[in-house]
């Protein structure tokens, strides 16, 4: 029974893929994917730099009547800011991705392409109801972390719940393509993007039952009446459950890049096969015991926990110190290709004049400074000096917005050039767009991180603060000078937004020749030598619930479940 | 499995460097105390007014000993100005009676979570003279950023003057 029908499956089941274009079958639903992915980016990332400046001391006494264009309201543009970029734009983007991945290294068309557009317009569905939420209807500026008993209207959530079960069903229909390979190529290894897109997404789909969860009892009730008290603490819980594995969800396709194309693009060969997929099984695997070092202040959670979590999250550090070792030997290798011959010389002997590769190895480079950061913040004995301060956006724009945005970007210029069978509309562009990025996080970063240091608070409306042109207050005033370097900061990442922007919408609609050079190294081959038992997903999800168990049982023992909070909007006075 | 020499050689320095920096930490978090916020107080929001919130201020424990309740709801902390002799032993009981929000005072180690129904307690000292912010650093609505309050630090010549509760 079970014979007869794998015998004509591979007939159906394999596509060629051409290099240098898309099949119709990957063109549209991909293509639909990052595109509306930029575009709900392009708001959110506007605001960034608006809210640099109006944070800067020096820029509002420049332009004393200056306000955020459209989201006048400081919170309202942080709330943009922060669901549209961090949300959003990027689930979209990942998911669309690992259709892409899948399909092309496995050479064979989704389990279900109906599926595929299902789960597309639930997200759009989400992307709507939640952006009118914020931008329109208004009552939403609850930020992109929406603690409870802080209530948003109900379109605030229920779009972020279709997003959320967009992404349950994008991931059924990537699983059950692996599992379609896997009965046609019984005893082969995936290739590594593949293990990379399975790690990304298992982990996915049990961190997010945890937000679900908080949505459900919660959330939603709350913003429509249904329940009149909510549980702060333990929705702080839940929320952080989810919070940390939704970090290395945006990290996934940026370490798939690094890992399956960035050594051949940069013109190298990666180091290790075996320590690329310990590393991805370790990323999404201790993504879930670590989440309390996001909670390191709260009242209702004991100082045991809070130390067991700050050590796993040291050994969490181990898959990206793992990556730093096996892309630092693949760059070398490209580096030596390229005429380096001294010791670290290759480090400078890169292909510059490729904006894939400056991209990513630019996002390489400031993920120095991301994972440095995070490791003093996450800190039990020195998140007391830094928990809530500019430090914290400090480093997460060195993370989610350096090294994962600039690896998406670099990504993003082969693939609209690939989706539209053209050349990059300006190589110089893109470069320029690279280094403004680089050189205008920097300053942006260590405006932050240092103003933080100071003792600056984070998300907060400084330039309406009583304190902010108070000759009395020392600290903060102390403080203020990097914050105008923050803006300066943000000046130059407008630019690079700018310049980014104008490049793809050139790519699509102006660029005139045709695609010669691939630049999308595929591996449709895993490493034969490596064990089997490395795929055995069933395996590593038990894992994953015992360790999170572990984690996180002990937290609900200290919580006296209370249930007490009377909600409130966003104004400050209760919803009803 | 092969695993090459030089990357084995790098996942011992990964273990040596993980481990060394958990040492460092369970030992400093002893050497110097650093004590996080950990469970002490439950109660229901809407029976504040039966607990030591009903009256939030500075109490003089006797010796160099302090405690100060401190109430924080949208948009303010009471009471708004504390004032605490220099190198006396402060604790801080601090709750909300509303939203999220945050206790943290510049330049000192004092960085709590508020959360309605839960006490967030820490003891500290205050060496330095002077008048510091506390700031909420948490988003609690449209007004957070008004959200101030100051303390004073008071040298002792100067709070022999000021009368003592």
């Amino acid at each position: 029974m079970q014979r007869a029908k794998t015998i004509d499956r591979p007939v159906l089941a394999r596509l060629t893929f051409p290099p240098l274009s898309m099949l119709k079958e990957e063109r549209w639903l991909i293509g639909s994917h990052i595109l509306v992915a930029l575009l709900a980016l392009f708001p959110g990332i506007l605001m960034g730099p608006f809210q640099a400046f109006s944070r800067s001391p020096g820029f509002v006494a420049m332009f004393p009547e200056w306000e955020i264009p459209v989201f006048s309201f400081y919170y309202q543009a942080l709330t943009v800011h922060g669901v549209m970029n961090a949300l959003f734009f990027t689930v979209l983007f990942i998911v669309g991705h690992a259709y892409f991945v899948m399909q092309r290294s496995l050479q064979r068309p989704l389990w279900k392409p109906g599926l595929a557009w299902l789960a597309f317009v639930v997200m759009i569905a989400g992307l709507l109801a939640t952006a009118y939420a914020i931008m329109i209807e208004g009552r939403s500026s609850v930020l992109y972390t929406f603690y409870t008993p802080l209530t948003a209207q109900p379109w605030f959530y229920l779009g972020l719940t279709l997003l959320i079960v967009g992404t349950w069903m994008a991931a059924t229909n990537l699983f059950m393509t692996y599992a379609g390979w896997k009965r046609d190529n019984p005893g082969k290894r995936c290739p590594l993007a593949v293990f990379g897109v399975m790690s990304n997404f298992l982990m996915w789909c049990f961190a997010t039952t945890s937000v679900a969860l908080l949505m459900f009892s919660m959330l939603i009730p709350a913003s429509f009446g249904w329940i009149e008290k909510t549980d702060p603490q333990l929705a702080r819980i839940l929320f952080w459950f989810f919070g940390h594995p939704l970090v290395y969800f945006w990290l996934f396709p940026a370490y798939i890049s690094w890992y399956t194309m960035l050594p051949a693009q940069a013109g190298g060969r990666l180091f290790s096969q075996l320590l690329g997929r310990v590393a991805f099984l370790m990323l999404a695997i201790f993504s879930l015991p670590v989440g309390v070092h996001h909670l390191l202040a709260d009242p209702g959670i004991s100082q045991v926990a809070k130390f067991v979590h700050t050590v796993l999250t040291f050994v969490v550090i181990v898959p990206s110190l793992l990556t730093a070792f096996n892309i630092g030997a693949a760059l070398e290798r490209a580096g030596r290709q390229h005429g380096a011959t001294r010791r670290l010389d290759w480090l400078w002997k890169q292909d510059w004049k490729n904006p894939v590769v400056t991209a990513q190895i630019g996002g390489l480079f400031m993920f120095i400074f991301g994972g440095f950061s995070g490791m003093i913040h996450a800190s039990f004995t020195l998140n007391i000096a830094l928990h809530n301060t500019s430090w914290v956006p400090a480093h997460f724009h060195m993370t989610l917005a350096s090294a994962v945005m600039l690896t998406y970007i670099g990504m993003l210029y082969w693939f609209v050039p690939l989706l539209r069978g053209r050349v990059l509309w300006s190589r110089t562009a893109a470069l320029a767009q690279v280094a403004t990025w680089v050189g205008g996080m920097i300053l942006f970063g260590h405006g932050m991180g240092a103003a933080g240091v100071g003792g600056v608070i984070r998300r907060t409306d400084l330039a309406n603060a009583p304190y902010f042109g108070d000759e009395t207050a020392l600290a903060f005033q102390k403080a203020s000078v990097w914050l105008n370097t923050t803006a300066i900061g943000g000046g130059l990442l407008l630019i690079s937004v700018i310049l980014l922007y104008t490049n793809l919408v050139g790519t699509l609609f102006f660029s005139r020749k045709p695609l010669t050079e691939n630049q999308v190294p595929i591996s449709t081959e895993g490493d034969t030598r490596l064990p089997l038992w490395l795929e055995n997903w069933w395996m590593w999800l038990g894992v994953m619930i015992i360790l999170a168990a572990m984690a996180w049982g002990p937290l609900l023992v200290d919580e006296e479940i209370l249930f007490n909070a009377p909600i409130t909007g966003p104004t400050g006075l209760p919803m009803r | 499995m092969h695993i090459d020499k030089l990357e084995r050689f790098w996942m011992l320095a990964i273990a040596v460097v993980i481990g060394s920096l958990s040492a460092v930490l369970l030992v400093t978090a002893f050497l110097f105390e650093v004590r996080l916020p950990t469970p002490y107080e439950q109660f229901d929001p809407a029976e504040i007014e039966e607990t030591e919130f009903a009256e939030p201020g500075v109490r003089h424990m006797g010796g160099n000993k302090y405690h100060v309740h401190v109430l924080a709801q949208t948009w303010f902390f009471t009471p708004d100005e504390i004032r605490i002799p220099r190198g006396a032993e402060v604790t801080f009981f601090v709750t909300s009676k509303d939203v999220t929000h945050g206790f943290f005072i510049e330049e000192h180690n004092v960085n709590l979570m508020l959360l309605p129904g839960h006490v967030a307690r820490i003891t500290t000292h205050f060496q330095k003279p002077g008048t510091y912010k506390i700031l909420c650093h948490e988003y609690c609505g449209s007004g957070h950023h008004t959200m101030v309050a100051d303390l004073i630090v008071e040298a002792p010549s100067d709070s022999d003057s000021d009368e003592e509760k």
